[in-house]
């Protein structure tokens, strides 16, 4: 706990120093690195010693404000969290002052970025730790305002500055919901202590609408399908290192918070498992669609973190239905899939990110169709964004695959113990997390194929030179972790089976941990064959080749020679398919035309995919909501007279309220 | 150690000799004699001591593939029972594992196309990863037939041999997970009519297409890969329907005979049909879903 608090100390000392320099960019550099550092290193250090011990820690430094305390703690599921944000952050961080450094100039002045970041650092690692609401929503607005500063870090951009506001707007749409859904559950328990509420019972009805809050409150942080409008915009404005942090963690706050919220009320109605595998579907599936049919490539990794938010929310409606009807095994099962697919998911879309950083910071276009061949200049990113596709594609050898092998076992698992109604919806978790698998493989072979290989479509791609090693050994780190995590995944998994077990009340079944990590050998062993086998085989491939005549050609034309890398197949086309088949869904829009004659004018084409919920059902609540606020105006006279008359009115009602 | 390697070299000596079959059925219905049974062999053998021409367009990517592919093709075979022969590995929720080793077989089949640059094979790739999109949940449907009809998530739990005595209550279920997982046999070995083989037109192919610019060797272990999962889907499928019996060398007569009979089914296939066009594939595999999803129903409404 000292390791904790002191680590929180650092970071405030750092936000302090770095706020007063400026103009002294090496010195913020300095000031940023150690802060960071140290912060990181000591909340990594007491979130192992937590997972380790299962210990949980408090330190409430009681302080004089109205219903605020602030009072930290760790358990197991903080420490999961923890564990992410930390090492995310700090990779992240490291990276990111390589990424900066040309991408803006000597002249910039970084301090405040810097600030910002660790601000959003502390923050996260305050929403994780709170134990009280409003400590908590105090972090959450810290985060929710220091990430908006982030994302608009190159705000000489119009879409930048859009994508932010758009974010700002979305995020205290949200956090409007968590301040309703924590005073009812105040004022239910009596005090905005998590102690007290956990002690508390809540009648159904009412937790029935603190659930709706905050998957209200808390969807919107995470992504859930129809509230996620800002991710895809504020993803790609922000700097890749930021946009590695924001999807990697931030929104997993959401997640965080919603099964805080299921530990605190415990008791639920029997829809709310289904409304959030229902959302886990139609996130599931329609992130993954919506990213097949985008053209650049932090768009399309932005909804891949949809995806991968419908991933983690099957994960815990399973545990949530299995919680409720006494299945102590599997809803261990399923949440521990949802924390380590949390985990998993912070490292490789982190690794993601960074690695697509990396190709944008050389070829300065993140244009999946301009690109091609870009890994003859930049052979390590192209490994690490390989890795990283790996692994986010849920394929075997990479963490990405453990955590849905948890989450597949716990829905199939549900299968045979769960009741009729609760088998139907399961089996079709089942299915939409199939083809959310395979539609993910699509999308990644066509990213990474159409980015790191064949030929470069157009002269951004050319001549490239790569990345320092500052920004290269961060991404390294992830990856090792991804493989480590894929191919001994006992140490995690237990770590999350244990923060798993501590969600759902002790009822008379405790689950068997070793009993649910025993396969994992199997997995462990099966991947060691398979890498046995890959290595016999090149062996053999190199020495029968040492004898056998190898010559290097053009590539098979089919007979055609006059091939040009224009002519080679393009993102869109490979996936146009797919995006055909659900053209609807999609609604795919399509301008221009194809070529008619026998000789062919040149013509033009372009397909968009739109966004439905956004243009469809927002873009209508927008306008609806701009002509309430236009009515609204005539309360606005623009007299300073008129306002103070209006603050002594609202006193009044209030002294008269409180009199009464 | 000993039941891998026999496990292994067992699918690695059978699976082309399956390919035989194939094309002497094909060969019979068209009335010609056709190629000799080891035909498939001879060519893997000629392939391994031919040499390689590679694109300068290419990278590791393109030279790592296909040892990816029969590298996971082979491991892919250590959790089916292979006749009497138990799998040498099964852990629980080894099938998904199973599914997934596939899924990273065409990963590096995909990468490898698109490592050519070439628009032929980027066109294949596209279309196998589109139509394996949908194959997979036709697959995962039946997964989840045979896991409540045997309440067990290892794979050869849900083939084994006892597993026969559920055809006696679950019988319609079985007969529609055969025939929806028929049909991922076929698209996931690129057969007629999903796709053509032997097809002359780069154009129109969709998996062998997407290996056009590998050759010998490479192309060799390619092949031999493709063989192995044929071998390995089709002894599933072969599985569902071995009886009980005591004798090792009987069970081992009756799943040899079961593959020869399945090669030829799909020599006939191909033999009968045409190749469907490719924006039809889709429906068909749509019909094949809709099949999985009534056995679904189908035991939902027998109360599992």
């Amino acid at each position: 706990m000292i390791a904790f608090l002191a680590s929180l100390i650092f970071l405030s000392a750092g936000i302090l120093f770095l706020a007063l320099i400026r103009n002294r960019p090496p010195w913020a550099r300095v000031v940023f690195l150690t802060s960071l550092t140290a912060g990181c290193v000591l909340s990594f250090i007491s979130a192992v010693y937590s997972l380790v011990t299962q210990a949980s820690f408090a330190f409430d430094g009681h302080w004089a404000w109205p219903w605020g305390e602030f009072y930290v703690g760790l358990d197991t599921l903080s420490a999961v969290f923890l564990l992410a944000v930390t090492i995310l952050c700090f990779l992240a961080g490291l990276y990111g002052v390589g990424y900066l450094k040309e991408g803006c100039g000597p002249e910039k002045d970084l301090s405040g970025h810097f600030c910002l970041y660790l601000v959003l650092l502390l923050s996260l690692v305050l929403v994780v730790t709170a134990r009280n609401a409003v400590l908590f929503l105090l972090a959450w607005e810290a985060m929710s305002v220091s990430s908006y500063f982030l994302i608009t870090h190159y705000d000489d951009k119009e879409d930048v500055r859009q994508a932010g506001l758009l974010y700002l707007v979305a995020t205290h749409v949200g956090t409007f919901c968590l301040w309703v859904m924590f005073i009812l559950l105040g004022t239910r328990a009596g005090s905005m202590n998590f102690d007290q509420m956990t002690a508390a019972q809540f009648p159904l009805a009412l937790s029935g609408v603190i659930f709706v809050l905050a998957i209200l409150g808390f969807g919107v942080k995470a992504g859930f399908l129809p509230l996620h409008i800002w991710l895809p915009h504020a993803h790609p404005a922000a700097p890749s290192h930021v946009s590695a942090v924001l999807s990697g963690v931030m929104i997993k706050m959401g997640i965080y918070g919603i099964i805080r919220v299921i530990m605190l009320v415990k008791h639920f109605p029997e829809w709310c498992p289904m409304l959030l595998l229902g959302i886990g579907i139609i996130s599931g599936v329609g992130g993954v669609l919506y990213a097949l049919g985008q053209h650049e490539i932090k768009k399309l990794l932005a909804y891949h973190s949809i995806e991968n938010i419908g991933i983690i929310t099957l994960g815990l409606g399973t545990g949530l239905w299995a919680q409720l009807h006494q299945y102590q095994a599997i809803a261990a099962i399923g949440y521990a899939g949802a924390l380590l697919h949390v985990f998993n998911h912070a490292m490789f879309k982190g690794l993601l990110f960074l690695s697509a950083g990396s190709v944008i910071r050389q070829t300065h276009t993140g244009e999946i169709d301009s690109l091609g061949g870009v890994m003859k200049y930049l052979p390590w990113t192209g490994v690490l964004f390989l890795i990283g596709s790996l692994a986010i594609c849920g394929l075997p050898l990479f963490n990405g695959f453990i955590s849905e092998w948890l989450v597949y076992r716990s829905l199939f698992e549900g299968l045979f113990s769960f009741p009729l109604e609760a088998v139907m919806l399961i089996g079709f978790a089942i299915i939409a997390l199939a083809l959310i698998g395979g539609l993910a493989l699509m999308c990644f072979t066509k990213a990474f194929g159409a980015v790191f290989l064949g030929q470069a479509r157009s002269p951004h791609a050319l001549n490239l030179q790569e990345n320092p090693r500052l920004m290269i050994a961060p991404m390294t780190l992830l990856a090792a972790i991804c493989t480590w995590i894929g191919i001994f995944p006992n140490t995690m998994a237990a770590f999350c089976l244990k923060a798993a077990a501590s969600i759902s009340p002790a009822g008379k079944n405790v689950p068997d941990i070793e009993n649910i990590l025993r396969p994992m050998a199997g997995i462990t062993l099966s991947l060691g064959l398979l890498t046995g086998l890959c290595f016999c085989l090149v062996l053999l491939r190199k020495m029968a080749l040492r004898s056998l005549p190898v010559t290097r050609s053009e590539t098979w034309g089919c007979g055609y020679r006059g091939s040009t890398p224009r002519m080679q197949y393009t993102a869109s086309s490979f996936a146009s398919p797919i995006v055909l088949l659900f053209r609807e869904a999609l609604c795919l829009r399509r301008s221009g035309s194809r070529p008619k004659q026998i000789f062919p004018e040149r013509v033009h084409l372009a397909s968009e995919v739109m966004d439905a919920s956004e243009h469809f059902f927002w873009q209508r609540v927008y306008v609806w909501i701009r002509e309430i606020c236009s009515r609204l105006k005539i309360i606005q006279c623009g007299y300073a007279q008129m306002y103070v008359l209006y603050i002594f009115i609202f006193l009044f009602l209030i002294l008269i309220w409180k009199v009464t | 150690m000993f039941s891998v390697i026999l496990h292994v070299s067992f699918a690695l000596f059978f699976s082309p000799l399956l390919l035989g079959v194939v094309a002497k059925t094909k060969a019979f219905f068209a009335g010609r004699w056709g190629p000799p049974l080891l035909q498939p062999w001879y060519d893997i053998v000629k392939l391994f001591r031919k040499g390689s021409v590679y694109s300068t367009t290419t990278t590791w990517v393109f030279k790592l593939t296909p040892v990816a592919v029969l590298a996971t093709a082979l491991l892919s075979c250590i959790f089916i029972p292979l006749g009497t022969l138990a799998p040498p590995v099964y852990f629980w929720g080894d099938a998904l594992f199973f599914v997934y080793l596939y899924g990273l077989m065409r990963f590096f089949l995909i990468i490898g196309a698109w490592d050519t640059g070439s628009s032929f094979e980027g066109m294949g790739a596209s279309r196998e990863a589109a139509f394996s999109c949908l194959s997979e949940i036709i697959l995962f449907m039946d997964l989840i037939l045979l896991v409540m009809v045997s309440k067990s998530l290892v794979l050869c739990n849900m083939l084994n041999t006892s597993f026969f005595s559920s055809w006696a209550s679950m019988g319609p279920v079985l007969i529609l997970v055969v025939i929806s997982f028929f049909l991922v046999l076929l698209v996931e070995n690129a057969r007629i009519p999903i796709d053509d083989p032997n097809t002359h037109l780069e154009l129109t192919m969709v998996h062998e297409v997407m290996v056009l610019d590998h050759s010998g060797f490479d192309l060799g272990l390619i092949l031999w890969g493709s063989a192995v999962k044929f071998f390995v889907l089709g002894s599933i499928l072969i599985s569902l329907f071995i009886p009980r019996h005591e004798s090792f060398m009987a069970g081992m007569v009756f799943f040899m005979v079961g593959m020869a009979l399945l090669a030829l089914t799909v020599g006939v296939v191909e033999s009968i049909m045409a190749r469907l066009r490719l924006n039809s594939v889709p429906h068909l595999l749509t019909g094949g879903f809709v099949l999985a999803l009534l056995g679904f129903i189908v035991i939902l409404l027998k109360g599992m």
